[in-house]
């Protein structure tokens, strides 16, 4: 609640003060001198906010805006990359996409990588932020070491994973050597089992984020509920289940929606252990591994577009109906119009 | 007011004295400027070893010999060097001088008008040195578009050392004995056959060559017109492939395996005798020697053609290979970029390529320093085949190439069929 109406107030507060909403034209007529500062000041506000917004802006139209308006003018023609567009085809590209078995597998990896990570990372992350919210010696060390796998750059992670997790690479040499070597697997080359591996690996590399989140959660719930809760004879998993959960919630949304966008935009582990050409066929190909094989790889940059949109569209679709039937309690009056 | 129209002075004054000056470096940079300072940019796929010093010898030798021109080289990893090249053909901003794999994509390069046409500038002492078959690959609609450099026919590298561990007479020329000599290989515990499939085109070399024998050469040129595969014959090359693999041939893991990158690649397998055979083209013995335990040239390498099978409509003396070359840029400066091209095929450098590739050189009296017996018996082969083909994915282009690159390794994986590669393919030629 106490997040609901501070992140309410803030928005009205600002648009009070804004120039086109400030009480110049409500009041008693002003003295001239007066009423010509007053516009200097609203000038010089425009031009304020011009100035401090203005790189920005144009930053994110260059570099966000218009790329998804290039990728959806690119996506109706068949198109090499070579001079301009010529060869429009319509909606050809996006039938192209919708029927290929290659991007039906891509989905369900996707949706694969989606629901696992959260089902996976998200009661571990809870446990283990409940577990570091204690006090005990080595809280700090152990803190740090749970995050560094987040912090340590996607290609390090990959590579290294993808060394050790070879045939005849350490983790297989370590089962050998303990005795147990009837579980020596072909762990990125076996169809069957190399999701599973990638889940694995991304769980480890993210969960530290998750927990660090919900870490940053559990230290603003008020240390006067628990007290009160303990007073009136609570267990301590009473107090986690009906205290911290709860209060912990608007926490957990985030992190899942953080999660989720992610897990659809997955790229670059896949990229760095499959490489440009075997994602697909190790059963691992995500749909930005997809975009960059049929497009940027074959060179079909009219198709690779169009592929590029389909994704915008998966992701933004997901991201809209995940805020407005999850997100909405939490982020009232931010994202969504306020009501009273 | 005056101390404000002087500050604005000054700034202005800056101002011009900057773009003067950007103006000035870059005019004097202009690489079409004749008679003055010429750079060059070239880039090339050798990104270690003795095959990088050799071109930054190479380079080194050509300033010296024509004081005005600077050549910059960038060394790209193989495998991304084709992606790379095209987004700066795109861009605009293309290198110089670049490595040419010919076929379908140098056809696209040639089509987006991004080709300079060499062929009134080949020297006399290149068109008498290099055979005209060499160049027929570089050629289109009566122009050249590239300078070869070596010749790099397909065929199965092999230990001897390993070989005889495993009691192998002699080396297998059908398809029958092949698999006679993997079975007595894996008696022994020796992988047979290492297959980079991690980067798709070395698995895909195994379907090039049985499609080679199955196929007529017609059907193999025909198809990078029509970018169809609707002939029988590529249908039956697959189930060939299928039937091969089923005796579980390749490396434990062959999916993950790259090609040419670390000892636990496939060259790298055989460089330390890891692994028996490896299906490649010429440039094997370089990319091993570069990955055995001492840096040297592998002792007990050897070459055989690739085998025959039963029936099928190709020549059991056709072969696999490319054409190893360089092309320039159309915006590049003609003159420095081509002497460049005529530089390199001379015989003394081409020697030096030689050497330092443990390749075949495009350059006749060049190949006659040859002496590796693994080098001649390849070189010999090639001579005598009725046929070379193109590799396919060159031949079929870069959307096409790729998606039967990876449906071979679908098969291979056991996530396709004979059928499917066929599909895919021609599923492919729909994107583009």
């Amino acid at each position: 609640m106490a997040l609901d109406t501070s992140l309410g107030t803030t928005p009205a507060k600002a648009s009070g003060s804004t120039p086109g909403t400030s009480p110049a034209g409500s009041g008693a007529p002003l003295p001239a001198a007066r009423r010509t500062a007053k516009r200097v000041a609203d000038w010089r506000k425009r031009v304020e906010i011009a100035v401090l917004a203005g790189p920005a802006v144009i930053v994110f139209v260059t570099f966000v805006i218009l790329p998804v308006a290039l990728a959806a003018y690119y996506g109706f023609y068949k198109w090499q990359g070579y001079g301009p567009p010529t060869n429009f085809v319509g909606l050809q590209n996006y039938l192209i996409i919708f029927q290929d078995k290659a991007f039906h597998s891509v989905l369900m990896h996707n949706g694969f990588i989606v629901l696992m990570s959260l089902v996976l990372q998200g009661p571990i992350a809870i446990v283990l932020a409940l577990l570091l919210n204690q006090k005990m010696h080595g809280r700090g060390l152990i803190r740090v070491l749970v995050f560094v796998p987040y912090v340590i750059s996607e290609v390090i992670v990959g590579t290294g994973w993808s060394l050790m997790l070879q045939s005849n690479g350490a983790v297989n040499d370590l089962f050998q050597g303990m005795g147990l070597g009837g579980l020596r697997q072909d762990w990125l080359s076996n169809p069957d089992i190399a999701i599973w591996t990638l889940l694995v690996i991304i769980s480890w590399k993210y969960i530290g984020f998750a927990v660090i989140l919900f870490l940053a959660g559990l230290q603003s719930i008020p240390e006067e509920l628990f007290e009160a809760a303990a007073i009136d004879g609570a267990s301590y998993w009473q107090i986690q289940r009906r205290i911290t959960l709860p209060l912990l919630g608007p926490t957990i949304r985030i992190w899942a929606f953080l999660s989720i966008i992610g897990s659809l935009q997955l790229f670059d582990l896949v990229y760095i252990i499959w490489g440009q050409y075997i994602s697909s066929t190790a059963g691992t190909s995500t749909m930005a591994t997809y975009m960059v094989a049929n497009g940027r790889t074959s060179g079909n940059f009219g198709f690779g577009s169009a592929v590029a949109v389909v994704m915008f569209l998966i992701s933004l679709v997901v991201a809209l109906v995940y805020q407005h039937f999850v997100l909405r309690r939490d982020t009232a009056g931010a994202l969504t119009e306020r009501k009273n | 007011m005056t101390r404000k129209i002087r500050a604005a002075a000054a700034i202005a004054l800056i101002g011009a004295t900057a773009l003067t000056a950007a103006g000035c470096s870059a005019g004097g940079s202009d690489p079409s400027s004749d008679g003055g300072k010429v750079t060059m940019t070239f880039w090339h796929n050798s990104t270690t070893g003795p095959g990088k010093a050799y071109w930054d010898d190479t380079i080194s030798a050509f300033e010296k010999k024509y004081p005005n021109v600077t050549i910059k080289a960038q060394a790209i990893q193989n495998e991304d060097l084709d992606g790379k090249l095209q987004t700066a053909l795109n861009s605009g901003d293309a290198p110089d001088v670049f490595l040419q794999r010919g076929g379908g994509k140098m056809d696209a390069m040639i089509a987006a008008g991004q080709l300079m046409d060499i062929s009134d500038s080949i020297s006399s002492d290149a068109k008498q040195s290099i055979s005209k078959g060499t160049f027929a690959g570089y050629e289109k609609d009566g122009k050249t578009y590239a300078m070869p450099g070596a010749v790099l026919p397909e065929g199965i590298w092999y230990s001897k050392d390993l070989f005889e561990q495993a009691g192998i007479d002699g080396t297998p020329t059908t398809m029958d004995e092949l698999n006679d000599d993997i079975a007595k290989l894996k008696a022994k515990d020796i992988d047979p056959v290492a297959v980079g499939a991690k980067d798709a085109w070395p698995a895909a070399h195994w379907y090039y060559n049985f499609a080679l024998r199955e196929c007529s050469e017609k059907t193999l040129n025909d198809a990078a017109k029509s970018l169809k595969f609707d002939d029988s014959c590529w249908t039956k090359a697959g189930q060939q492939l299928e039937d091969f693999n089923a005796t579980k041939p390749f490396n434990q893991g062959f999916l993950t395996t790259a090609a040419q990158q670390g000892a636990g690649s496939s060259a790298g397998l055989l460089a330390n005798h890891k692994a028996a055979m490896e299906l490649m083209g010429a440039w094997d013995p370089g990319v091993i020697a570069s990955l055995t335990p001492d840096a040297k040239p592998l002792q007990d390498l050897g070459w055989f053609p690739f085998p025959t099978i039963d029936g099928g409509k190709g020549d059991p003396k056709s072969m696999m290979g490319g054409v190893d070359g360089n092309s320039c840029s159309a915006q590049a400066p003609k003159k420095a970029c081509t002497d460049f091209l005529n530089f390199i095929v001379q015989k003394d450098n081409q020697e030096a390529y030689y050497k330092a590739f443990n390749a075949i050189p495009v350059n006749k009296d060049a190949q006659s320093v040859v002496s590796e017996p693994y080098l001649k018996t390849a070189l010999a082969a090639y001579q005598e085949a009725p046929f070379v083909s193109q590799y396919l994915d060159t031949l079929y282009g870069q959307n096409v190439g790729n998606a039967l690159n990876t449906s071979v390794v679908d098969l291979l994986a056991g996530k396709g069929s004979a059928k499917d590669i066929v599909e895919t393919t021609n599923q492919a030629a729909a994107k583009g």
